[in-house]
């Protein structure tokens, strides 16, 4: 089972996620509320996919995923990201983080794009 | 409402966590306005809640919720990032509070089951002409998105330089369409180029201003995405490092043979501008990096929410161990035996139970913040409408008390502070001619005392006026009194009656026909009381006394005929067994008790239940004096047979139903497995006045 660790500073979407992903056999190895929780757990878990929230507070989703990719430069990130966040996208991106979902999505389009990523 | 997610634990994380964001906004929305400013830290915490509440609608399709969060957002992202000056924060204020009440009605139909239908449209409106105000106010021409990313905008040149053609050996043209339904393909668009940069620098995309302009969205949507480049790798290999890219239905790959072709597409790219812009990476939030992650994190506890029905069965479940503890211990069959070792692994045993129990109830206690906190909008409001000055002090915030308990108080609570701020606190002319502090003051306090909680709400206004109230009372009929034999307290506690209510006009606020009686009811609903004390001229201060708890009592059980009885230990002042000549009657018959000096009316239980008991003279049975809002009776019982922690169960519906049973309060359980009355000691002195 691919583990996947779970990041977003909202209890209902960490638990929409998990509820997506745990249909379709992927094993949930964590789940963070900010960035600094998020470096931390992926270090612990080790985790195959990283679904990664940007607003975040403490430490944002794009401060978490740089420190994550110069961690472990094969990791592979998807940012979870609303309208209107283009250019934060973009920076993320830009420092690795793999594609990204825009909220609100649906299961089946969260889970090709989780496979999709660990198939790259 | 969404057909993706029916079941219901998503719909109740959903309500919950939203109804908290919402608490937590309001909140900081108000010391924002209480400072006359919006701090950089409320306003990013604003802008982040409104994300969340957002993103969270969206997935559960409560479109105008999240539709009415995204323009909060955008507002409070304009403040954030272009810090306007001469901000009206009263005015910002009044939008988001219009916003939050939105939110939270609609919330309120949700977890009702009713379908969130209310239209956001006319908020939204008024929104964007405020935001459009904001910023021609603050000289900034409205550019559609342009404003927002103009700081982002530095740019760099893709290099240009004829030595750039020797360096790659094919000319690539392709074409990108993406899937539908995958959204931000600008941003796709982006990830593509990002990823070519690694196997070439010279490329060219149509459409060039994929970041800035959101209108490429549907441009790439209809006609594709294309882009020219140079690169050294093969037609297969370019391709299936194109194939890689995620979100892709279509790709039309073609080598360009032709430098000429390549040059051509080049210009006809540059047509619309002079050079490709790239936005440079400028991290837009700075990485606080610091090494103490591990304190950080582990700061943070884990959570679990839990229903409160499964906290509910869970009490249950915790009293009926106790009694059955007791029923297992105090098992008549182990009667003179020798048991030490029994009795050893029993007191094990009643220690666990008793944390067991000490445990349970502290996972059920709440602290009154939420409660008081929600106050400070009301204040708020209030005086505002009012045109007073009200200034809210809190109080012991941290005191808690049981879940259930905290439901019952809310209203009440409410209810008294609106009260206080229009009847209590006079307007600001008046206060300033009575030599006072223009800025009225109300105190809400908790503190604990005892088993109950003690919560006043304290008030620096006008007063009760006794003669006012006293004419009241008269013009309803409610004085059954003479006036002249009536104490302070007693004119006060007036107020409280049914059909009471000094205040001539019916305000927006308070004195609704709803009056002080239903605080009283409300709060006797969960086995509390309510008192007032005023001062004319310096204010009102009405004190509620609530159980830290409705499950368990300590009680004193007491024995009349074959029948049992549970005293609340907390209500009983002494007990002592009577001399026959104690007992006195007054002139209507009544039997009463001199205890030093004093005459106290005396309750035989036994007449009273038509209990049979042997014992009918008083120097046989005992006497217990009960204590109850300053009122005192005797209670004329068999036996005490001990003191004990009961569990609280109501009378089941179909006694109360056959009939009104006075001065019951409910039943428990005792160890020997049988039945024991809770008495109601306010009850209980009121039969008897």
């Amino acid at each position: 089972m691919k583990k996947i660790l779970i990041v977003d500073d909202a209890a209902f979407m960490r638990m929409a996620i998990r509820t997506m992903l745990e249909k379709d056999d992927f094993e949930i190895v964590g789940e963070a509320e900010n960035g600094l929780q998020a470096i931390k757990k992926y270090k612990e878990c080790k985790p195959d996919v990283v679904t990664m929230d940007i607003t975040m507070p403490e430490m944002d989703g794009l401060a978490a995923l740089e420190v994550i990719m110069q961690y472990d430069p094969n990791a592979k990130v998807i940012m979870l990201s609303a309208m209107g966040q283009e250019v934060m996208v973009k920076d993320a991106i830009i420092r690795g983080a793999k594609t990204f979902v825009v909220k609100p999505f649906k299961e089946d389009h969260i889970i090709k794009t989780i496979n999709k990523v660990l198939a790259l | 409402m969404s057909g993706q997610y029916t079941n219901e634990p998503m719909l109740d994380i959903y309500i919950f966590e939203t109804s908290q964001l919402v608490e937590q906004l309001e909140e900081t929305v108000l010391s924002s306005e209480r400072c006359g400013s919006y701090s950089s830290d409320a306003i990013n915490e604003i802008f982040r809640i409104m994300h969340t509440i957002k993103g969270s609608s969206a997935m559960m399709l409560f479109n105008e919720i999240s539709n009415l969060a995204h323009i909060i957002e955008d507002m409070f992202f304009f403040l954030r990032e272009e810090k306007p000056i001469n901000l009206d924060c009263s005015a910002l204020t009044d939008f988001v509070f219009e916003s939050v009440d939105f939110i939270k009605l609609e919330i309120e139909k949700i977890k009702n089951g009713d379908n969130a239908d209310g239209e956001a449209t006319y908020i939204i409106d008024k929104l964007k002409v405020y935001i459009s105000q904001l910023k021609s106010n603050n000289n900034i021409i409205i550019e559609g998105k342009n404003t927002k990313q103009e700081s982002v905008k530095t740019q760099y040149y893709i290099s240009q330089s004829s030595s750039d053609k020797q360096l790659y050996k094919y000319n690539y043209k392709a074409k990108i369409f993406f899937e539908d339904g995958c959204e931000m393909e600008n941003i796709r668009a982006y990830t593509i180029i990002h990823n070519l940069k690694s196997i070439t620098s010279d490329i060219k995309h149509i459409p060039e201003d994929i970041i800035e302009n959101d209108d490429t969205i549907q441009q790439i949507r209809e006609m594709g995405f294309e882009i020219i480049f140079r690169a050294n790798q093969s037609y297969d290999e370019v391709y299936e490092f194109l194939m890689k890219s995620l979100f892709l239905k279509e790709l039309m790959l073609t080598e360009l043979h032709d430098d000429g072709d390549f040059i051509e597409k080049s210009i006809k790219a540059k047509e619309a501008s002079d050079s490709i812009k790239m936005p440079i990476i400028q991290p837009n939030q700075s990485v606080k990096q610091n090494n103490n992650t591990d304190s950080q994190g582990s700061a943070a506890q884990g959570f679990i929410s839990v229903p409160v029905g499964k906290m509910d069965k869970l009490m249950d479940l915790v009293g009926e161990m106790v009694i059955a503890e007791a029923m297992v211990t105090q098992n008549p069959d182990l009667k003179e035996l020798n048991l030490d070792n029994f009795n050893k692994a029993a007191r094990q045993l009643r220690k666990i139970t008793s944390e067991l129990q000490d445990m349970v109830m502290s996972i059920r206690m709440v602290p009154l913040s939420g409660t008081f906190h929600k106050m400070h909008r009301i204040v708020r409001d209030m005086s505002k409408k009012l045109n007073k000055e009200v200034e809210l002090v809190i109080i012991g915030e941290e005191t808690e008390v049981d879940k259930n308990i905290i439901e019952h108080i809310s209203d009440p609570i409410m209810h008294l502070v609106r009260n206080a701020i229009d009847h209590g606190i006079e307007g600001k002319d008046d206060r300033e001619a009575s030599g006072k502090n223009k800025l009225g003051k109300i105190t809400l306090e908790a503190k604990n005392a005892g088993n109950d909680v003690v919560i006043l709400i304290k008030d620096d206004g006008k007063g009760l006026n006794k003669q006012k109230i006293l004419e009241k009372a008269k013009q309803n009929g409610l004085l059954h009194k003479p006036e002249e034999e009536m104490n302070e307290k007693e004119i006060f506690n007036l107020i409280f009656l049914p059909g009471f209510s000094t205040k001539e006009a019916v305000t927006e606020f308070s004195g609704r026909g709803v009056g002080m009686d239903v605080v009283v009811k409300n709060i006797g609903k969960v086995g509390g009381s309510v008192s007032v004390d005023s001062i004319l001229g310096l204010g009102t201060t009405i004190t509620m006394k609530i159980p830290l708890t409705l499950a368990i009592v300590d009680g004193m059980n007491i024995s009349v005929g074959k029948s049992c009885y549970t005293i609340p230990t907390i209500a009983i002042k002494e007990s002592f067994r009577p001399k026959a000549s104690d007992s006195i009657k007054d002139p209507d018959g009544n039997e009463m008790i001199m205890v030093r000096g004093e005459c106290y009316p005396i309750l035989r239980l036994h007449q009273l239940y038509k209990v049979k008991s042997a014992r009918e003279h008083f120097h046989e049975g005992i006497l217990v004096m009960v204590e109850n809002e300053g009122k005192n009776i005797c209670l004329f019982a068999d036996e005490l047979l001990g003191e004990q922690q009961v569990v609280v169960k109501t009378l089941p519906t179909y006694i109360k139903k056959i009939r009104k049973i006075v001065g019951l309060s409910g039943c428990t359980l005792l160890g020997d497995g049988s039945i024991s009355l809770i008495l109601d000691v306010a009850g209980l002195i009121n039969i008897n006045v």
